[in-house]
């Protein structure tokens, strides 16, 4: 057989994948990161607070984007029950199901004891009332006894989230772009990166307080790295797609040579906010608006990386 | 151990779409939405002087290691011990991924309003259930000693169906003698659909 | 730089020829594999067996069905397995065909025409039988409409199913007036081309090639029977494939026939005569063909000479017996008239006949030579030099094609399907009947077998006539030639009806005749004349003859008749008070009826008759069971035709002595068991009695017993008589049996054309010899001569998916799949580098013009590589346009709207193709 080849992208998961793979990611980092922070670093209540449920509803509204799109809603409840794991436990969707909903479990738990002594959720309707019932103050306490296990089992799950939004891609052998290591490093790195300034965004803009200051250069090194780490994946990225294969090479005309991937998220997305931080960490900024700058324009590449690495995912069709 | 293969021969494939139709009643597939199981392709190869035109005929490979499979979340796609690969619509819940995984473009849509045509259309739908559907190579005729559809009416005979495993089988020969080639077999997904090719150096 | 934000609702496709690559599998736990077992179906499924409605190959079928009573549904449909016409196989058009039973478009009670609409609006109101009867019996006596001017037009279903009903009901109420569509368009154009050489004229007349077994095959001008498809041929195609044959195709397009070839002959658009004429010449020079078959049972060795005229006739003696010259003397002899071969003379002494006389030879004073001579002669002219300017194709693949089709055998010339296109179109074929009868391949592996029941026919045919009595009922015992004859003299001979008038076409051309204008010879069941009939400009025996009633059945003329105007104005001539159309879906000419009778579809039908197995080489039986109950209040056509004489003629008795005298069907009985079984309330009760007594001829026939043939026809489908094997070895036209042609040989000099010129007929169309006739597509230049920048060739086709411009482009299933297929079937194909000149891309919409008559259509382009240079191609499929067709009207263009009314002399074969068009980008 002379195959005659042809090359064409794909209509099936579009922006809406686009978009549960970004808040996918970034609620997920975003919990791991604020429960790390309030474990070693510096106890945060507030932070936790806005990160758990911030989090929390991020990866909901992930979820729902799937489960909307949905071709047959009732069958869901196959990937919502956890034996899921032990029939498919090759299935990524399987994995990261589940990673979400535990992780959104872990979430509200975590933050439940700081969340039944807040103020603000004391004043909530509904959740005012919900606070106060013994079970779930029983069961607040029992989070409080737990707290680190708690944290971990989040982080852990977190973590597994953030990787499996890269590795459902990877899953796609068809696809050369896709069917490689580097995409769950790069959606990982990302991830983390958005979760990093989704965050300096709450320490600056909601919560900001002066003495969590440490917590915001933190934050800002630990996001100039993640940027840095994810500028250096994309270049090998951008190596790795000169050659190899055609669908690669297909891969490389459509990304390499697109502004909105190129200026919009190389250059405003990664290179930026990088510039930004980077002045940040080593002069110093008098205003706060470089930063939430920097942040929101890291949140809106990593959207633009998911969606251009879904849009420039080129199959080989051999007819 | 049985392992079904089909092997088509691209020479004797005239393009008369009798598979598309024969497939489409067999399997009920949505025809008012121009979608099919399997379909044939129309390409024109070559030069203006060296012209071909080839009928290039599709469906699922039925892989022996099917992305698809691997993919698929609530185990909706299950694979037979004969290597037959099917989605069962009642446990799909139709998230797409396996029409992601297939390098062979397999899979479409079946829809609410799908379902709720297919039974004013047929009478009596063999699947009562939206789902990411695709060729069963018959599954149900294979049961019973029956060809496939698609094969069982193949006018010009381009399409032939059999056991691998039995070394005597004409299909399992052809295969054996290299003349038919599965595509892309570089993916690993270890296609069960075989082509033979229709361009000869001419001259 | 503009920032482009990229769609994903877009696919972007990118075009090369590298292959791509991607890394690992994922690891799988193997514990998986294995498991489950596909869904188990309940067994509620049941076969019954039928006959394919959807071309003249009549693929037998076996249809599963599901359920019981009301709910009984049909579900799939398939080749029979037992056949061994189709090998089990059906094509889309067959596989669909239970969508047209449940189309939700088809007509599902009697309609009339709403009081105050123009016909052609399709405005209907639902009406019960009787309403329908009764509005048919006021009309015609309103209006005292007369025999004559009734005209029954019937498809091509009602040609080979309802002949035996529509030809006695025609002579019974004393209607000489029949256009069957098959006629001018395939039949009479094409196949009595082909005929002419064989004598093969039958219902069946195509000749199915055994390809199965020939080493090479030349098609010509023909996709339709392989690629588009004719399954019974498509089968033994691919066999021929697989075994290796070689394949070469002549054809101006990359057909899906062509595709197939090893070798893919681009030749210009109307040019295969040249072709041909060019490769015949070249075998004869250089002695590629069987000499011994052509000495032995072909008029070849017949003396000829040229009259004073120049016209080539036989030297025969006083009794017309033809005379041939011995080998290697110049003895001459005289041999049989009618006989299968040469070898003995008329005193019965045997001897070697030449193929060519010694220079010099004379009988009465004449010189003479071998019809083989004459032949040669006749084409000198014709070499593959000559050839090449106006086919386009080189001189030396020319020869190279007649030497390799000379050489290796055995090799098949497709006889082509589907006639008309060109005025030369029958001797072209007759042409390729002439080179398949070089090679020796008739009735024999390899070449032309004709079919079981025509061996059969004609073997009782030619016994009967030995023994000195009537064959039998035409239509059930009479085969080739003397069947055609039948045929033209029933309705051209006014003395078979009480009125004295033959039909209006014979009328026609009569009076085109007397007036020194272009008439037809044979306007054998065409249109030739219908309009002047209706428009009242036709006269006989100095009265005016006019025409103001139709019986359409199950045809569809203005969309496959030419041009659609044409058919719309005669439908809605004042003069024409009434139109009765029978049809299962509301095509565009039903539009045009008064009242339209719903016909059941095949698949609801038990078949009146019993019937042979079409072109099968095997002698068989088959006919239909009805699957299911019709689904609506619907009728078969032999009831609509009872009734219609009773109103019509005031008596079916005389239909059914007809039906008796045509096909042999005993009046009698049939007449007792339709009344018995009218009064039981029996549905179609004349169809069934018919059906009953058939069983009953045919079981003692076989020496059975009704049962008997039933229950074998029921679980099989078929009923065996005799193999192809059996038969050839018994029966081979000609080398066992003579042919039905008029000497008995193969005739390279027709007696048929011989006859006709007799008539006075005049012109190459009827030279007894193969002799070039050009295509005249442009007054004013030739074939080589080139095109302006906007010209093209005209040239169309079959889609496989689609009957030619039947209503099954409504079908759901093969509606989609031309969606599917998009501008390659809907589209007008047009060569890229004339297209690129025009500005024309595919999907740009694009103006056809008729440079001839100013025709005029819109479409879209398809930019192709697959088409000549030259021409422009589109697919007849298309272009209905009654909105009752819900799924097909509106789409793509109409060849009715572009070819105009131009017949060619001997049968009034459309020349279709015999035109150029102007091609504009709109807009």
């Amino acid at each position: 057989m002379e195959p005659i080849m042809s090359y064409a992208t794909q209509d099936v998961w579009t922006w809406w994948i686009a978009v549960y793979l970004f808040l996918g990611g970034l609620g997920a980092a975003t919990l791991t990161v604020t429960f790390l922070t309030d474990m070693y670093l510096k106890q945060h209540k507030c932070l936790v607070m806005w990160g758990a449920v911030s989090g929390v509803v991020m990866l909901g509204a992930g979820s729902a984007m799937l489960f909307m799109h949905l071709l047959h809603h009732a069958a869901v409840i196959h990937i919502l029950n956890p034996l899921v794991l032990f029939y498919k436990p090759d299935a990524w969707i399987a994995w990261g199901t589940q990673f979400i909903i535990w992780m959104m479990w872990w979430g509200v738990l975590y933050a439940l004891p700081y969340i039944v002594e807040s103020p603000f959720y004391q004043r909530l309707p509904l959740v005012r009332h919900l606070i106060r019932w013994p079970f779930v103050l029983k069961i607040a306490a029992l989070c409080e006894r737990y707290h680190k296990a708690i944290g971990w089992l989040a982080t852990i799950n977190g973590i597994g989230t953030a990787v499996y939004t890269g590795l459902l891609l990877q899953s796609f052998p068809a696809v050369a772009l896709w069917h490689n290591p580097g995409v769950p490093l790069l959606f990982t790195v990302s991830a983390f990166s958005t979760a990093m300034a989704y965050l300096l965004l709450v320490l600056h803009v909601i919560v900001n307080r002066p003495e969590d200051h440490d917590v915001r250069v933190f934050y800002e090194r630990l996001d100039l790295m993640l940027i840095a780490g994810e500028l250096v994946i994309l270049f090998s990225f951008y190596h790795y797609m000169q050659s190899g294969s055609e669908a690669l090479y297909r891969s490389a005309e459509l990304l390499w040579t697109d502004m909105g991937w190129l200026v919009g998220f190389i250059g405003f997305g990664l290179l930026v906010p990088f510039a930004l931080e980077l002045h940040g960490v080593l002069k110093g900024w008098s205003s706060r608006l470089p930063i939430v700058t920097a942040s929101v324009l890291v949140l809106v590449g990593g959207y633009l990386l998911r969606h251009y690495f879904l849009y420039a995912g080129v199959y080989a069709r051999p007819w | 151990m049985t392992r079904y293969a089909m092997v088509i021969d691209l020479n004797t494939c005239v393009g008369c779409n009798a598979c598309m139709a024969a497939c489409a009643m067999e399997n009920q597939t949505p025809v008012w939405k121009n979608k099919w199981r399997t379909y044939v392709h129309d390409k024109e190869i070559g030069t203006a002087e060296d012209l071909h035109r080839r009928f290039f005929p599709r469906l699922c490979n039925h892989c022996s290691n099917p992305p698809c499979l691997t993919v698929c979340p609530t185990g909706a796609t299950y694979q037979l011990d004969n290597g037959i690969v099917l989605v069962d619509d009642e446990r799909c819940m139709g998230c797409r991924a396996c029409a992601m995984a297939c390098p062979y473009d397999a899979r479409y849509e079946v829809t609410y309003a799908d379902v709720k045509t297919a039974t004013e259309f047929y009478g009596e739908p063999k699947r009562r259930h939206p789902s990411m559907d695709k060729c069963s190579f018959c599954a149900h005729r294979v049961e019973k000693g029956l060809k496939p559809a698609c094969v069982e009416t193949c006018v010009g005979s381009a399409r032939m169906f059999g056991d691998l495993h039995d070394p005597d089988d004409p299909v399992a020969k052809l295969v054996a003698s290299g003349i038919a080639q599965p595509l892309l077999p570089h993916l690993g997904t270890k296609p069960n659909v075989y082509y033979i090719g229709d361009l000869k150096r001419r001259g | 730089m503009a920032w482009s934000f990229p769609r994903l609702s877009r696919r972007a496709f990118l075009k090369t020829t590298a292959v791509g690559t991607a890394g690992l599998s994922l690891l799988r736990p193997t514990a998986l594999l294995g498991t489950g077992q596909s869904p188990a179906e309940p067994e509620l499924e049941e076969y019954s067996y039928s006959i394919c409605n959807f071309c003249s190959s009549l693929c037998n079928i076996r249809v599963t069905t599901r359920g019981k009573g009301a709910n009984k549904r049909i579900i799939k449909l398939d080749g029979n397995p037992n056949s061994t016409l189709n090998r089990g196989k059906i094509c889309s058009r067959g596989q669909s065909g239970l969508r047209q039973t449940y189309d939700t478009d088809r007509i599902k009670t009697p309609l009339i025409r709403v009081e105050g609409s123009k016909r052609g609006e399709h405005a209907f109101r639902a009406a019960t039988w009787e309403e329908a009867w009764e509005y048919i019996a006021k009309k015609s006596a309103a209006a005292q409409i007369q025999p004559w001017e009734w005209t029954m037009v019937g498809g091509w279903t009602s040609c080979i199913f309802y002949m035996n009903w529509a030809v006695p009901f025609a002579m019974a109420n004393g209607i000489p007036n029949i256009i069957a569509s098959p006629m001018q368009h395939c039949v009479a154009t094409g196949h009595l081309g082909t005929d002419a050489v064989t004598g093969n004229f039958n219902i069946h007349d195509e000749v199915l090639p055994d390809y199965d077994n020939a080493r090479y095959i030349l098609l010509v001008l023909n996709n339709a029977s392989i690629g588009a498809v004719s399954t019974c041929r498509m089968v033994r195609f691919a066999t021929a494939k697989k075994n290796g044959a070689r394949v070469v195709a002549l054809d101006s397009r990359l057909s899906e026939t062509a595709s197939k070839a090893d070798e893919w002959i681009n030749i210009r658009p109307g040019t295969d005569l040249d072709f041909l004429l060019a490769m015949m010449g070249v075998m004869l020079a250089e002695g590629l063909y069987d000499e011994q078959f052509l000495r032995q049972h072909t008029n070849m060795p017949f003396l000829a000479y040229r009259d004073e005229a120049g016209q080539w006739r036989l030297a025969t003696d006083a009794q017309g017996r033809p005379r041939v010259v011995e080998e290697g003397s110049s003895k001459v002899r005289t041999v049989p008239a009618f006989a299968n071969h040469n070898l003995k003379d008329i005193n019965g002494a045997s001897f070697y006949p030449a193929l060519f006389a010694p220079a010099g030879l004379q009988i009465d004073g004449r010189e003479v030579v071998t019809v083989m001579q004459a032949q040669m002669e006749e084409i000198k002219h014709c070499t593959p030099e000559w050839a090449e300017r106006t086919t386009g194709v080189p001189a030396a693949t020319i020869r190279r094609i007649a030497r390799e089709f000379g050489t290796n055998r055995p090799a098949i010339v497709d006889p082509g399907w589907h006639g008309a296109r060109y005025g030369n179109i029958m001797m072209l074929r007759r042409v390729q009947a002439m080179i398949q009868g070089l090679t020796g391949g008739i009735d024999r592996k390899g070449g032309w077998i004709m079919s079981g029941e025509f061996h059969h026919k004609a073997a009782h045919m030619f016994q009967a006539m030995a023994e000195g009595r009537e064959p039998g009922p035409p239509f059930a015992a009479v085969a080739g030639m003397p069947f055609a004859k039948v045929v033209i003299s029933a309705l051209s001979d006014g003395a078979n009806f009480a009125h004295g008038k033959p039909g209006w076409a014979w009328a026609y051309s009569q009076q085109q005749r007397e007036a020194g204008r272009d008439w037809v010879m044979l306007p054998v069941l065409a249109d030739v004349g219908l309009k002047e009939s209706v428009e009242g400009k036709l006269k006989y025996k100095g009265e005016p003859y006019l025409t103001r009633a139709f019986i359409i059945n199950a045809a569809n003329p203005v969309r496959h008749y030419y041009p659609d105007t044409r058919w719309k104005e005669v439908l809605s001539h004042p003069n024409v008070e009434l139109v009765i159309a029978i049809d299962v879906l509301p095509s565009d000419t039903a539009a045009y009826a008064d009242v339209i009778l719903p016909n059941s579809t095949y698949l609801e039908r038990d078949e009146p008759l019993i019937y042979g197995n079409g072109v099968n080489h095997d002698l068989a039986l088959t006919t239909r069971y009805a699957a299911i109950e019709p689904l609506y209040d619907t009728e078969e056509v032999t009831d609509i035709l009872l009734r219609l004489s009773e109103i019509i003629g005031g008596s079916a008795d005389p239909f059914l002595q007809w039906v008796e005298k045509l096909t042999g069907l005993p009046a009698a009985p049939i007449k007792e068991r339709y009344l018995q079984l009218r009064s039981q309330k029996f549905r179609s009760p004349f169809a069934a009695a018919c059906r009953e007594i058939h069983f009953d001829l045919i079981a003692r026939r076989l020496n059975t017993t009704v049962e008997e043939v039933d229950r074998v026809l029921r679980t099989k489908g078929l009923y065996p008589e005799e193999s192809r094997d059996h038969i050839l070895e018994h029966m081979a036209m000609p080398r066992v049996l003579p042919l039905p042609t008029g000497s008995g040989r193969l005739e390279f000099y027709s007696s048929l054309f011989d006859e006709l010129r007799k008539g006075g007929a005049t012109g190459p169309n009827f030279h007894v010899l193969a002799t070039h006739i050009p295509a005249q597509c442009r007054a004013d230049a030739d074939m080589g001569a080139p095109l302006a920048d906007d010209e093209f060739y005209f040239t169309y086709g079959k889609t496989p998916t689609v009957s030619y411009a039947s209503t099954n482009s409504n079908n759901p299933v093969l509606a989609a799949i031309n969606q599917f297929k998009g501008g390659v079937y809907t589209g007008v194909w047009i060569h890229p580098d004339r297209a690129q000149r025009l500005g024309i891309r595919t999907g740009d919409a694009i103006s056809l013009t008729n440079t001839h008559t100013g025709q005029h259509t819109t479409g879209h382009a398809y930019v192709t590589r697959l088409i000549h240079r030259d021409a422009l191609f589109i697919h007849s499929s298309f272009g209905a346009e009654n909105a009752a067709l819900s799924r097909s009207h509106g789409m793509g263009t109409a060849t009715s709207k572009l070819v105009p009314y131009r017949v060619e002399p001997v049968v009034g074969g459309f020349r279709s193709q015999e035109f150029t068009i102007r091609v504009a980008k709109i807009g």
